[in-house]
């Protein structure tokens, strides 16, 4: 979404990145396949990382500079060695009129350190004055800080010795490095102990993986240098576990209404497809993904997370722990725990978080996903969220008044957020409970809250869609069978698409919102893969037979036997019980599965795919491999 | 000790002196005029502190920065200044030519800014997640919070009394809190179940405070904030943003709200009118101020700055269209 806000002041600029041909994205989506030879998964990878660099910089017009020419363009262009008295001359355009904030930094860091010996002494100067003229904004959340502390730590170190008087922040580039390596260590330790608080974000995983990549090319200590790696290493193992054929579903602590839907149309899928090869990348490579491409080749990608995304073993459940955005009011704990879970079967996936509500605008908290051979402009996904809109949640984790941020939002790029049929966004009235691929999602709103009902999504690409007299509402998607089973009366209404972040009309794409208006209110989804019963009408027979009771006075309450035999009761604010016993995800570690393994507080990442392993250890700051015999 | 002592009396000077032509006041604003800003895009106006000018217009000085919360001026020299913005404390010390961050990382979000006039070296800073002095000009800057609460110390104010040394108010999440040794020591003086969002000392009376807060309406105290009454005129179902006294007239104070507009008392608070007409329909009034000659200013949501000669019954459009004005602040007008 900030992308979109980015190109919003150079309008022809985006219209010539998205209109242009780009083969990947047009292209087939690709065949998932393991490449286990080091060469040919490097070769590419680099053809990949080619594909972007070459796409970018053909589409800049040396008659048309301005209109053609950005930081990104730029970036590229001296990478590739051309056009260099052109980016001078860009260069010092743009830094004539420097921008604020994290998104214009790190930009101008990738120019600034791409031209360190290209650029012109002029337009070099420019870039050096205008991070003395010019206020950053640090911004308030965690990716904001991410990029603004990159990007200082790294222009001091190619800066350094110099006074304060020559940076906007008054301080020298003694004092802007120390500030920034002690908060981005602070941020790793935090990361690697207790968890990430942008957990799998659809987009903004961007606006980590490229100032770490960027940590990681042009650090010069060595240990920041080999942190910056780590991190990429950590950020990419759990994208390619908790990607399904190289599409990020649910859980997200942040989303938009697009990737919400369309579940591939994220910057997530650029970097699956960049580094894993396993989907097409988004239209123009994500925007933001094109600062990845300039310094890609200085990252190679472990063959054990590679192995992770594009090779599986069977079904797998994967149980992490996250952690919240600051609650700077009304809450005992700054940021509390989430507990993720998520089940990934060839066909379809199943996850979610339990706990508090990570992000009260953006957060995705449970879908049901499944597979589509080619993603593109397919709706693969199956979810119900309570449309919370309020002042006092926004009050909780922004320093604001009740009034203006709930409307104010929805010009800033996160047009739903006080839409009664949204299909976005944490509520505190929704309580998650998951158990493989079951889910039960209670509903408790408060009498008076703005919106006093829940919304199911039904996708356009749901097939066979019915409505049964047993109360369950059956469907197909792609290889998967679901079971939907609203606890209290609905009614249809056509899903309306906000299409980016300023969109100010909204589009039928298809789909239908299951609308239910009741403050007590419930979900229940079953997933199955289709092979596993004779027909449709089996898996219908099967869900018809399970045991199900539940009430929703005093409040919301299932008792269900799951069909994978699980005896699972739910109550709205208690602890789930499974086969009898409690769930207490005081004892969930920070990583638990097959596939990524870490305790809480242990700064350490094991990562293991057959007889591969990688231990990413920031207490040694070691990375250690290792085979199996 | 001799300059400052000549700066304390304020607003007893200003309430006492009749304004003339040639105002003896310099009179601040701190607006964002970026509408609808946020961190990424392009700022395309000029924001921060303005100043009014003789002529009546507003003179931007020093950065140009959306976030900006509030301002404070060393009593001493009028070159050093301090603003609370998005990434914290800023300080200049050569009148906005030059400025430096002066918190670390883990102080974010500024909310208020204050300077203790009888220790013109010790600032107050109140942070989204508590407080922090200098004794140094801003030069150090340390969290100091023995007797806050450990979660509900959101602090969206904090005022020095002008009468003594360290004795110091806080408006937070859970209630209106004293120390009286400089921030060494705490307690809470008066429980609220939501946020004080603002804390104002009168110009008249330094005993008598008022409190705007966002679900117990409006409070005042009479013994230097140490016990609190509401206003029982003040409605308490919405947020009240800010309350401000007219230094001219100690019977008027003026009230601003999202919600209700602009309230206003000329009775001392025993009674409250509502004062909107001429300005736009339901008016999301974010901030109000009073100059020391007794306009009345409302700072209404992203439209424009509105002014008022007659407390709020007229209102006419002043200047900065689109601008949100997060603070008012008068101080006696610089020496040549």
């Amino acid at each position: 979404m900030k992308a979109s806000q980015f190109f919003r002041s150079a309008p022809a600029l985006l219209l010539a990145v998205t209109l242009s041909a780009q083969p990947s994205f047009e292209g087939p989506a690709p065949v998932v396949t393991s490449v286990p030879a080091e060469d040919q998964r490097l070769a590419a990878y680099h053809a990949r990382v080619d594909e972007v660099l070459q796409w970018r910089a053909g589409r800049v017009d040396l008659n048309d500079i301005p209109g053609t020419m950005d930081m990104a363009s730029i970036s590229i262009l001296l990478t590739l060695g051309r056009d260099i008295e052109a980016c001078n001359e860009r260069v010092l355009q743009m830094m004539a009129e420097p921008g604020t904030g994290p998104f214009w930094m790190f930009p101008a860091v990738c120019v600034a350190f791409t031209g360190r010996e290209l650029l012109s002494p002029e337009a070099r100067a420019s870039i050096r004055e205008a991070w003395r003229t010019t206020r950053q904004l640090r911004g308030d959340t965690e990716n904001h800080w991410v990029m603004y502390y990159a990007s200082l730590y790294l222009m001091s170190e190619l800066y350094p010795n110099e006074p304060a008087e020559t940076w906007y922040t008054g301080r020298s580039s003694e004092e802007n490095l120390a500030e920034a390596r002690e908060w981005l260590i602070h941020w790793m330790d935090t990361t690697t102990t207790v968890g990430q608080g942008e957990f799998n974000t659809t987009h903004y995983i961007g606006e980590y993986a490229i100032p770490m990549l960027f940590m990681a090319t042009w650090a010069k200590d060595p240990a920041m240098k080999l942190r910056g790696r780590m991190m990429l290493d950590w950020m990419f193992a759990e994208l390619a576990t908790v990607s399904l054929n190289g599409v990020l579903r649910g859980p997200n602590a942040r989303s938009d209404e697009g990737s919400v839907i369309e579940r591939w149309n994220a910057l997530a899928s650029y970097f699956s497809w960049l580094l894993f090869g396993n989907t097409p990348p988004p239209s123009g490579y994500g925007g933001w993904g094109l600062y990845f491409a300039p310094v890609a080749k200085n990252y190679v990608l472990p063959e054990v997370i590679h192995r992770i995304a594009v090779e599986r073993d069977g079904d797998y459940v994967q149980r992490d722990r996250a952690r919240t955005r600051r609650f700077w009011r009304y809450s005992d704990v700054l940021s509390p725990p989430v507990y993720k879970t998520n089940y990934l079967r060839h066909d379809y996936a199943v996850g979610s978080t339990q706990g508090i509500v990570n992000d009260v605008i953006q957060a995705h908290v449970w879908d049901v996903t499944w597979r589509e051979e080619d993603p593109r402009g397919k709706h693969p996904t199956m979810f119900s969220l309570h449309p919370h809109s309020s002042g006092r949640m926004m009050q909780a984790q922004f320093a604001t008044y009740p009034e203006p941020m709930p409307v104010g939002v929805t010009f800033e790029g996160k047009p739903s957020y006080d839409s009664p049929d949204k299909v976005l966004g944490g509520s505190p009235y929704e309580k998650v409970f998951q158990d493989l691929d079951t889910v039960i999602a209670l509903y408790d709103i408060a009498p008076g809250e703005r919106f006093e009902h829940i919304n199911g999504f039904f996708s356009k690409d749901l097939r066979d869609v019915t409505e049964d007299a047993s109360g369950w509402i059956f469907a197909r998607g792609g290889n998967a069978f679901l079971a939907y089973r609203p606890l209290a009366p609905y009614h249809w209404i056509p899903y309306l698409h906000y299409n980016g972040g300023w969109a100010t009309v909204r589009d039928d794409l298809g789909g239908r919102v299951l609308t239910s208006p009741h403050l007590k209110n419930g979900t229940i989804v079953q997933a199955a893969g289709a092979d596993e019963f004779e027909s449709f009408e089996a898996f219908k027979a099967a869900m018809r037979a399970l045991p199900l009771e539940f009430t929703l006075e005093p409040v919301p309450s299932v008792r269900f036997t799951t069909l994978r035999g699980k005896n699972v009761a739910f109550t709205y604010g208690e602890a789930p019980v499974v086969d009898g016993v409690p769930v207490d995800y005081s004892k969930w570690k920070l990583f638990e599965g097959p596939y990524l393994n870490a305790e809480v507080g242990g700064r350490k990442l094991t990562v293991t795919h057959g007889r591969l392993q990688r231990v990413l250890d920031f207490n040694t700051l070691t990375v250690k491999d290792s085979v199996r015999e | 000790m001799k300059l400052p002592r000549l700066l304390l009396p304020l607003f007893g000077l200003l309430a006492a002196t009749t304004v003339t032509a040639a105002p003896a006041y310099d009179f601040y604003i701190c607006a964002n005029i970026n509408r609808n800003y946020v961190i990424g895009s392009k700022i395309v106006t000029t924001n921060g502190i303005f100043q009014r000018t003789d002529e009546g217009g507003w003179r931007h000085f020093g950065y140009n920065d959306t976030s900006i919360t509030a301002v404070a001026f060393d009593p001493r020299d009028r070159n050093v200044i301090y603003t609370t913005a998005l990434n914290g404390l800023w300080r200049s010390l050569d009148g906005g030519a030059t400025w430096r961050i002066c918190n670390s990382w883990d102080m974010t979000e500024g909310r208020e800014v204050a300077v203790d006039p009888n220790a013109p070296d010790h600032v107050y800073v109140a942070f989204t997640d508590g407080i922090a002095v200098s004794t140094d000009r801003a030069q150090t800057l340390v969290r100091r919070e023995n007797g806050l609460p450990e979660r509900g110390k959101f602090t969206q104010t904090i005022k020095v009394d002008r009468t003594r040394a360290g004795r110091v108010l806080a408006g937070c999440e859970v209630g209106i809190f004293l120390t009286e040794d400089g921030a060494a020591n705490w307690r809470r003086v008066h429980v609220t179940t939501d946020t004080v969002n603002d804390l104002q000392q009168s110009p008249h009376d330094p005993k008598i405070w008022v409190a705007a807060t966002q679900s117990a309406g409006a409070l005042i105290s009479r013994d230097g904030g140490i016990t609190w009454d509401r206003f029982a005129g003040v409605p308490t179902e919405r947020a009240l943003y800010n309350v401000t006294f007219d230094v001219t007239n100690p019977d008027r104070l003026a009230i601003g709200s999202w919600a209700h507009g602009v309230l206003a008392t000329e009775d001392g608070g025993k009674t409250w009118t509502s004062r909107n007409a001429g300005l736009p329909e339901n008016p999301r009034v974010w901030r109000v101020g009073v100059d020391p000659a007794g306009r009345l200013y409302a700072s209404v949501f992203q439209e424009t700055l509105f002014h008022s000669d007659d407390f709020g019954r007229t209102w006419h459009p002043n200047d900065l269209a689109g601008s949100l004005v997060n603070y008012f602040f008068t101080l006696p007008k610089a020496a040549n």
